[in-house]
């Protein structure tokens, strides 16, 4: 871990996030509503929860927003007159981000950014946008980057990384855009309490005991389409499809038309494969007509239908919210090492 | 009002005018469109056969069908595109509500397209399945206009009834080619009096042709039941799958790889599709 930064105390730091206020950026954080934590725009910092734990949704909306519309139209005599919609200009910082929720930004990256069509609106809302993180000091039942290629202190699409250090924190930029936030009256943090904090990382880190996701879970995975293990870990999923909304890499959506007889708008807003209605044909045909097959297509996108030159990339970065909301309590992560370790029974038994 | 910052918008449509409409059976519909603006149709690329757009009902949403014509309009000229539906969900039903003088959106061209040089001296066959033959259109409308490039060529166009038949108007034109057959089948119970051609499934009436595998090249639409036996069929006949080429069809909304809905395994229908090879589709997991 690179060891440099600075210390703050809690003040420090609840100053430094007024700071941000001020200087005409929208500022998203973790905040208290209605018994829950969500992460909304701030007018202070004593609004921010700094407490460890998860927000009840990830902070992805602020990227790709439930609902934006695509563009507007006003139905003219002579036909139907377009407009683009606005492109987003302020700058927007989000803080109190854990790192899983972070990686999970960099999975929409791939999908707005690097396809085939660059997003503009994603693509100016990220630009526009900085991540700063906030390690976790302690984890939660559900939780599993570790499984997932992450860590509790991941620096993966992190600006600026802030870890919790007793009474204080400790402030660490990784990458430029991140520097920038940084105030020059701040403290250096000593070598000392570095190696602290990598220890403390350490610790929270073997706090999760999830069997780690191999890189050959891909292929058994997708060998074992067919496997009946699918049906007991997911049959009774009931299509509610919370698991795609909390989730912080599910990046599918929905394109559809409201409009009266003088105008409306094209809009985008989110969607889930997890709904029985979302392949289903006109011709009343659907690919996926079973809430099985639709959580093992939610399961493989996430662990193996990977895009050329994606190889070691799993979408899923093991916040584990889908495992702590799912109501007929299906966890993704047992649901995948069942069906592998199935067809490792299998192989064992002589079996193909 | 500020002034809107210019953005390259993938979903913004280009406005096209219904020009003609021809219905080709009680539900389907065959419209042809141009430009409302010249210019912006002479800028716009052009497609190849194969390649499908995003079709908008302003109000009801957008629409998937095959460009159904061979791309025109060169020399920067504004081309004009064609398109063969069905109505039959939301959207359709709303354009099947539009005539002409109406203005409609499109967007594209989206997905790859047939490997027509691949087939050059190659005896070719095109099995259209109902609305099927609609997304083989413009690869044999392609095919015949290079006529003297390709092998012999049989059209079988199958329907449910002799009223559910697409092209019917067009059908007399092809086989007037030399070197083209006609074959046009209904399903056992649709025919009606007096109707000349066959009846049977495309499976059956296509082995029923006699004709031999040697470096045929099959192209192949239909529903999901008619490839299933399809397939079969030709597996029987001796046909490597190397030789069939068909062309998927699956919800869509963005066209270009990003909503998640039209995947099959790791292959998107819209980006790596729709045109696959019996080949690739047998390496895919089951999930159509």
């Amino acid at each position: 871990m690179q060891k440099t930064g600075w210390r703050l105390t809690k003040s420090e730091l609840r100053e430094w996030l007024d700071r941000l206020l001020r200087e005409n950026r929208r500022v998203i954080a973790p905040v208290d509503r209605d018994g829950l934590r969500y992460f909304r725009p701030v007018t202070s910092a004593d609004e921010v929860n700094l407490d460890p734990g998860k927000t009840r949704w990830s902070p992805k909306e602020f990227l790709f927003p439930r609902t934006e519309p695509l563009y507007t139209y006003d139905l003219r005599a002579n036909g139907p007159e377009l407009h683009d919609p606005p492109l987003p200009e302020q700058e927007q910082v989000v803080v109190g981000v854990r790192c899983c929720d972070a990686a999970g930004l960099v999975r929409l990256d791939e999908v707005f950014l690097k396809g085939k069509v660059e997003d503009p609106l994603y693509a100016r809302r990220r630009a526009l946008t900085t991540i700063v993180a906030f390690a976790c000091a302690e984890v939660e039942p559900e939780c599993f980057c570790t499984a997932v290629g992450g860590s509790p202190m991941g620096t993966e699409g992190v600006d600026l990384l802030v870890i919790p250090f007793g009474a204080d924190w400790l402030v660490r930029p990784v990458t430029e855009k991140g520097r920038a936030l940084a105030q020059e009256a701040w403290k250096a943090a000593s070598r000392e309490a570095w190696s602290l904090a990598e220890e403390q990382g350490q610790r929270v880190a073997q706090e999760i005991a999830r069997t780690p996701v191999a890189k050959e879970w891909a292929a058994t995975l997708e060998q074992n389409f067919d496997s009946p293990v699918w049906k007991d870990v997911a049959g009774r999923c009931l299509s509610c499809s919370i698991c795609a909304y909390v989730c912080p890499s599910c990046s599918c959506f929905d394109v559809h038309h409201e409009g009266n007889p003088w105008g409306g708008r094209e809009i985008r807003c989110w969607d889930a494969c997890t709904y029985a209605l979302f392949t289903l044909h006109a011709s009343g045909h659907n690919p996926r007509g079973g809430s099985d097959a639709r959580y093992r297509q939610r399961a493989l996108h996430k662990f193996s239908y990977l895009a050329p030159g994606e190889d070691d990339v799993i979408r899923c970065v093991g916040c584990g919210r889908c495992i702590a909301l799912c109501p007929a309590g299906i966890d993704i992560h047992d649901a995948v090492r069942r069906v592998v370790a199935s067809s490792q029974e299998g192989d064992a038994h002589g079996r193909g | 009002m500020a002034e809107v910052e210019a953005m390259n918008n993938p979903y913004r449509p280009h406005l096209l005018r219904i020009a003609a409409a021809r219905d080709e059976t009680p539900d389907v519909r065959t419209l042809t469109l141009r430009f409302v603006d010249e210019d912006d149709g002479a800028r716009f690329p052009g497609w190849e056969p194969g390649q499908f757009g995003e079709y908008t009902v302003f109000g009801a949403g957008e629409c998937v069908f095959a460009l159904a014509n061979t791309s025109n309009g060169e020399q920067g000229t504004s081309p004009v595109l064609e398109c063969t539906y069905r109505a039959i969900g939301k959207v359709t039903a709303a354009l099947r509500g539009l005539d002409i003088g109406h203005v409609i959106g499109f967007r594209g061209p989206y997905g790859n397209s047939f490997p027509l040089a691949d087939w050059h001296g190659r005896d070719l066959v095109f099995l259209g399945g109902g609305i099927g033959m609609a997304a083989l259109r413009a690869a044999l409308l392609s095919v015949l206009e290079h006529r003297s490039d390709f092998g012999e060529v049989l059209v079988l166009n199958g329907a449910r009834t002799v009223v559910d038949m697409v092209y019917q108007e067009e059908m007399p034109a092809w086989e007037k080619l030399e070197g083209v057959r006609v074959v046009r089948t209904v399903d056992p119970g649709g025919e009606t009096q007096g109707w000349d051609g066959e009846v049977g499934l495309i499976p059956e009436v296509f082995e029923r042709q006699g004709l031999s595998t040697d470096g045929r090249i099959v192209i192949a639409c239909g529903p999901p039941i008619m490839l299933h036996f399809l397939f079969k069929s030709l597996e029987k006949l001796g046909y490597s799958p190397q030789q069939v080429i068909t062309t998927l069809e699956n919800k869509m909304k963005c066209g270009f790889g990003q909503c998640g809905r039209c995947n099959v395994g790791s292959f998107y229908v819209c980006r790596d599709g729709p045109v696959v090879s019996w080949e690739q589709m047998r390496a895919l997991p089951d999930d159509f």
